[in-house]
């Protein structure tokens, strides 16, 4: 039960939301990364570079010829305590090492990664684990062993690629290099460690989904503390050398209900940070559940959307979960030369694609934007490359990508944005986006616009959307050029006066660039949304900002709904008829 | 979703995430949906109407009992669901919750180094609820249906033993299984009323009630230092520069298993394994890839044997492996191959597993499901042979689940009840090679229909017939000496220069370290195994004029299905235990893979085995390319 259920939540949250209702108006960039203090570097920086001093001179020499060893080791160590209806469900520790071996033949120019056709790119593997204590033999052994396995494997697929018609039939924009030429870097920073009690934790899950089980409407409760400490050490055969760290805690409240015809109701909210003393207190946390309560109990007896098209009101909140769907994914660099892609964006460079007064970057190098942490801090990317602050659309002129080191024509460098989740290659992902508005007005004055939109266009309502989970972003070829992203919390806006009201079953339809232009304005507050986000490389932490904004038309339809009817019987704590100890 | 698999991948073992290859799983994935035994049998009244009285509160704070009461009184007396075409709503005749408690340690040890340590407490639940009547039930059918719904009748649930959060639990996983079952019941009876003959063997069997309720035991992580002990007995394998990787994993388990149905049975009954696994590998010369593997096996972590004992049997698979790796590969060969014990043991598991149950195989809507089985040696070939002969006639065979134990040591397969919740039982399965019986669980089989409580499983998996502790015993047993001088003369009779000696078999599961060997030997197993391949580990060619002895690496062995044990040549007087986890996967029974899990997913048996002779078996060489040797040559390890 608990574990396909936060399956699908995980799947549905695409960007799972965190929240914040903080003034802040047009975030100011804060200086670049605090240059963290250098260190020396541990003992594993050095085993890793003996190693490969002597795996690089004999595989660059073979046929093909390795260009390029990379050796990542990954030392995680993780807490977390999980709650379910009022019941302790798991609380554990757990640490590991994992290594990350990465062997590119052939050439900067046409490599073992270069993508053919439909088939998919050469995938690494997995990794391996390797030893928690400190074991240099032990580590290089598996250095050793997976250095010629990857080797092995990359042989294969540049062969296969050398030898397919497909690639001298190939567009320009797919004749860019398959891997850019970047500046090595070296930083040792230093190590980071996590040392949580998982007592008085187990405590407060307890606490806090036993709360929930004063309703009848909730049919399950989990609540999660995790606490992560993770030291990443890099290696490669250009030089690169990294040592760093980061610690992240969290706690997230999850409840799931069904509405009478049997449409599943979840409600979710997390809180993020990353220093011990910023953990939430009680008071913070039971509030919020109750609100989560409050918005389940409403929506269990609220009524189907019908489909609609007029102007919508998004919240900050909603706003970003819409930018990092709708916009975000579809700036990764990636994406622009993969001709199964949509290539939304890849002629569009330097037009005009948003309204002039927004302005989006993507900035990695933020730890924190107003009061809230932001989760896509990092200080080097996947790839070793520095994390930079990237401008992609200024003043609604499209004008860069997120890039990794695969490069585009007209983009032949990474800005630090190739990311993944342990195990996958990296591939251009988002860190930290964040929408700005130079056509500002407050919240209160916005809903008034909401509301002179809805009487110039004749409509009987419009709509407040209030929470956004990401949706599936369909940016494949294949796949319609729509967008879907569900909206857990809307509410129809009367232009009459009458009280807004709760709707459910909202679905959100259209085609994204089109929507993107109808922004007609911005509210003064950003809001931030952290969350883990899924895409090719797996799962990475992201965060986006927005000010609500204001669209002229958005169209909705009704969502499909599950086949799973409500429970037959009534809860067991909630049934008169039911016998109790 | 990603946290979790990174997590999974990152080395922390949940015991859950058991190991589980793409085809093993697609099976499991397809036999869970169908299983479900099933006897035939007058309705049993479930006991009688709802409790009134609450319960008491129990002194040693354990709820779990009461809240599965109270929630399986409920729902037996008042789910109901109006089926369309039909005046009578459905109700369940039948409802059983099951739920584990595990604690449990998993320690990873490389060459002296430790890998991972993780301690986890869990409780799983599994909810079984049936429509129908025990001729015809909801169980036993294979939909065309996937996932249907996030809140399922199987689940994590709280750790505390508490009232509340439990009975929440049982009441949405008990809705859910109940939704299923009503579905399941009307599609099968969709399905069945367009055969030709619909099958007329029953779905389920009743069973006399069992209650056992044990006081609940705590963990003894006793005095040891396990992370120690993995480090010490992986670190001999330190002296071998040769091997590849390695592995020692120390599985230390205890659980409190609760049971509740609807016929009145109620259980809490203690367990716990530890189990020590390691596996080695290495590439020969010419690229061929070898490995080997230690298993031990106990019932309680204090009963393990020393680091030094077990530092020694790793040293000794390190000595055999690194021996292996320069020896000659095999050739093709036909004729006699002496299996010693405990090898005879194994080769046993894997040849009887299949054929040893009783139960029926699910009804499947669609007919690949049937040829997959077929394909994978999953079926039983002694179905219809009851009292006919199946083994030589001084062979019988024993599967005695209240044996204790064998030569002064503990049986692994002893249990009180089953994973029904019915009494154990001592099956005479082969008496004077005659076939008298089968190993039964509550689903009914083709010639059975009554359980005889060996309905098994691990980690609440479905429950199906297995071997406990199987005596497989001779009336003409001969002494090693003998049994070699045999060999050797049917050795020479054959007109072979040289015979062959299995002293090992292969347990790809534990031995490979590599996830893409072990898919290509899954994948090369899966053809095999309806016709007997069999992969050993340690062969031995012996020279028939002056019986000097040498290893060889890469043999198969084929053909020896049921039939090839029909008759033996001969049989050993030198009974020995051979301790292994079963798989659960029952479709891959017949293959070394099917046979043989893990101890984080199997179930502990004993099969107490001689050695047997058999005098003419189908051997193959290494068949396909060698893959070239790595380029740089190893890093120094000493």
């Amino acid at each position: 039960v608990k574990k396909t259920g936060l399956a699908v939540l995980a799947a549905l949250f695409s960007v799972s939301a965190s929240a914040a209702n903080k003034p802040a108006r047009v975030p100011v960039p804060q200086p670049a990364v605090e240059q963290a203090s250098e260190v020396a570097p541990s003992p594993v920086i050095a085993t890793m570079t003996q190693e490969l001093n002597r795996e690089m001179p004999i595989f660059s020499k073979a046929t093909p010829p390795a260009y390029f060893i990379s050796y990542i080791l990954t030392s995680t160590d993780r807490t977390e305590v999980m709650g379910s209806n009022g019941a302790l469900l798991s609380s554990e520790d757990s640490r590991s090492r994992w290594l990350e071996t990465q062997v590119r033949v052939g050439s900067y120019n046409l490599d073992d990664t270069h993508k053919v056709g439909n088939s998919p790119a050469s995938q690494g593997t997995f990794g391996t684990a390797v030893p928690l204590d400190d074991a240099p033999e032990v580590l290089r052994r598996a250095m050793w062993l997976s250095t010629d396995k990857q080797f092995r494997a990359a042989s294969e697929a540049l062969i296969k690629i050398q030898t397919s018609k497909e690639v001298q039939a190939q567009t320009a924009e797919e004749h860019a290099p398959d891997f850019s030429r970047e500046k090595p870097s070296v930083h040792y920073g230093p190590e980071v460690s996590i040392h949580p009690d998982r007592k008085p934790w187990e405590e407060k899950v307890r606490l806090y989904t036993r709360a929930f089980r004063a309703s009848p409407q909730i049919l399950n409760s989990i609540v999660t503390f995790s606490a992560t400490g993770v030291n990443q050490y890099q290696v490669t055969s250009e030089g690169t050398s990294l040592q760093f760290g980061q610690v992240h805690y969290r706690l997230e409240l999850f409840i799931q209900g069904k509405a009478p015809d049997g449409m599943d109701i979840n409600r979710y909210y997390n809180f993020d940070w990353t220093n011990p003393s910023d953990e939430p207190d009680d008071k913070t946390v039971l509030a919020e559940g109750q609100v989560l309560r409050k918005e389940l109990e409403a929506l269990v007896a609220a009524p189907l959307v019908e489909p609609y098209a007029g102007p919508a009101l998004l919240t900050g909140r909603a706003t970003a979960v819409f930018f990092h769907e709708v916009f975000g994914h579809r700036a990764e660099g990636f994406r622009q030369k993969d001709i199964t892609e949509g290539q939304t964006f890849a002629r569009k460079v330097d037009e005009q694609i948003l309204p002039k007064f927004i302005s989006i970057y993507d900035d990695p190098t933020m730890k924190r934007l107003g009061k809230d942490i932001l989760l896509g801090f990092y200080p080097f990317d996947d790839e070793g490359v520095p994390a930079e602050r990237v401008t992609l659309v200024d003043h609604g002129v499209l004008k860069n990508f997120e890039m990794s080191r695969q490069p585009l024509i007209g983009f032949p460098h990474s800005n630090g944005h190739g990311r993944r989740q342990i195990g996958a290659q990296p591939v251009s992902r988002q860190g930290n986006l964040i929408v700005e508005s130079n056509l500002t007005v407050s919240n209160a004055e916005l809903r008034k616009k909401l509301i002179e939109e809805i009487k110039q266009q004749g409509k009987p309502f419009g709509l407040l959307i209030d929470d956004i989970a990401g949706g599936f972003t369909f940016t494949g070829r294949g796949q319609p050029q729509a967008f879907q992203v569900q909206p857990l919390v809307v509410y129809k806006v009367f232009p009459d006066g009458r009280p807004d009201e709760l709707v459910r079953g909202v679905d959100i339809v259209g085609t994204p660039l089109v929507s993107l232009t109808k922004i007609v304005a911005t509210g003064d507050t950003i809001e931030t949304f952290n969350g883990y986000c899924g895409a090719e490389s797996g799962s990475v932490p992201v965060s986006a900002s927005a000010p609500a904004i204001l669209i002229s038309e958005m169209e909705v339809q009704k969502k499909e709904t599950s086949t799973d009817k409500p429970p037959i019987l009534p809860p067991p704590a909630h049934d008169p008829k039911a016998v109790h100890p | 979703m990603s946290r979790a698999q990174s997590r999974m991948k990152s080395g922390s073992m949940k015991i859950m995430e058991l190991k589980s290859y793409w085809v093993l799983a697609l099976i499991a994935a397809l036999t869970l949906t169908a299983s479900r035994p099933a006897g035939a049998a007058p309705p049993r009244r479930p006991s009688t109407a709802t409790s009134a009285q609450p319960q008491q509160a129990p002194s040693d704070g354990d709820h779990t009992l009461a809240a599965m009461q109270d929630e399986l009184d409920r729902s037996r007396t008042r789910l109901e669901l109006s089926v369309p075409g039909s005046n009578e709503p459905a109700r369940p005749y039948f409802i059983q919750y099951r739920l584990l408690d595990l604690d449990v340690r998993t320690i990873v040890a490389e060459f002296g180094a430790l890998v991972s340590s993780t301690h986890g407490r869990n409780r799983i639940m599994s909810v079984d609820v049936r429509v129908g009547n025990y001729n015809l039930d909801s169980s036993n059918f294979i939909t065309d249906e996937g996932f249907t719904g996030f809140l399922g009748s199987t689940g994590t649930v709280g750790i505390d033993r508490d009232y509340d959060s439990l009975r929440q639990d049982l009441w949405l996983a008990t809705d859910q299984a109940f939704k299923a079952a009503v579905e399941n019941y009307s599609k099968k009876q969709a399905f069945m009323s367009r055969l030709a003959k619909a099958p007329s063997i029953p779905d389920f069997s009743a069973a006399e009630p069992t209650v056992l309720v044990e006081p609940l035991h705590d963990s003894d992580w006793t005095t040891r230092n396990w992370e120690n002990e993995a480090r010490a007995v992986s670190a001999a394998l330190r002296q071998f520069p040769q091997l590849y990787s390695s592995r020692v994993t120390y599985h230390l388990i205890y659980t409190t298993s609760y049971l509740l149905n609807t016929d009145g049975t109620k259980i809490r009954a203690n367990h716990s394994l530890a189990a020590i696994e390691a596996s080695l590998d290495t590439e020969s010369d010419d690229g061929m890839s070898l490995h080997n593997f230690v298993a031990v096996y106990r019932h309680r972590p204090d009963e393990l044997p020393s680091a030094e004992d077990v530092r020694k049997q790793v040293e000794k698979a390190g000595e055999d492996l690194i021996t292996l790796r320069v020896s000659p590969p095999a050739a093709d060969y036909d004729g006699p191959v002496l299996f010693e014990a405990p090898a005879a043991g194994s080769l046993l598991a894997q040849i009887l597993g299949p054929s040893l149950s009783g139960a029926r195989g699910p009804l499947a809507m669609q007919s690949a499901f049937d040829q997959l089985m077929d394909r994978l040696g999953g079926r039983n070939e002694w179905t219809g042979k009851l009292g006919t002969r199946v083994l030589p006639g001084t062979v019988s065979m024993v599967d005695d689940p209240t044996a204790k134990q064998f030569g002064g040591r503990d049986l692994l397969g002893t249990y009180d009840v089953d994973q029904e919740g019915v009494k154990a039982q001592k099956v005479q399965v082969v008496e004077n090679g005659l076939l008298l019986d089968f190993l039964m669980s509550r689903r009914p089989g083709p010639d059975l229909d009554k359980t005889n409580g060996h309905g098994r499983a691990a980690y609440l998996g479905d429950p199906r017939p297995m071997a406990s502790n199987l005596f497989f015993t001779s009336t003409d047993g001969i002494s090693p000496d003998a049994m070699k001088r045999k060999f050797m003369d049917e050795c020479k009779q054959n007109g072979n220069k040289w015979c062959l000696i299995v002293r090992a078999m292969d347990n790809p599961v534990l031995g490979v370290l590599e996830q893409d060997d072990l898919s290509d030997i899954v994948m090369g197993a899966a053809s095999g195994a309806a016709t007997g391949d069999r992969l050993p580990l340690l062969v031995y060619r012996v020279d028939a004029a002056d019986g000097q002895e040498s290893l060889i690496r890469g043999a198969h062995l084929s053909g020896l299905t049921v039939r090839a044990i029909r008759n033996i040549a001969a049989v050993g007087n030198d009974a020995t235990a051979f301790d292994f986890m079963q798989s659960q996967q029952a479709g891959f029974a017949g293959t070394a893979l099917a046979a043989f899990g893990s101890a984080d997913s199997g179930v502990p048996t004993t099969i107490i085995a001689p050695s047997l002779l058999l005098d003419d078996v189908e051997v193959h060489g290494a068949r396909g390319e060698p893959e070239r040797l790595p380029l740089v040559p190893p890093p120094p390890i000493n």
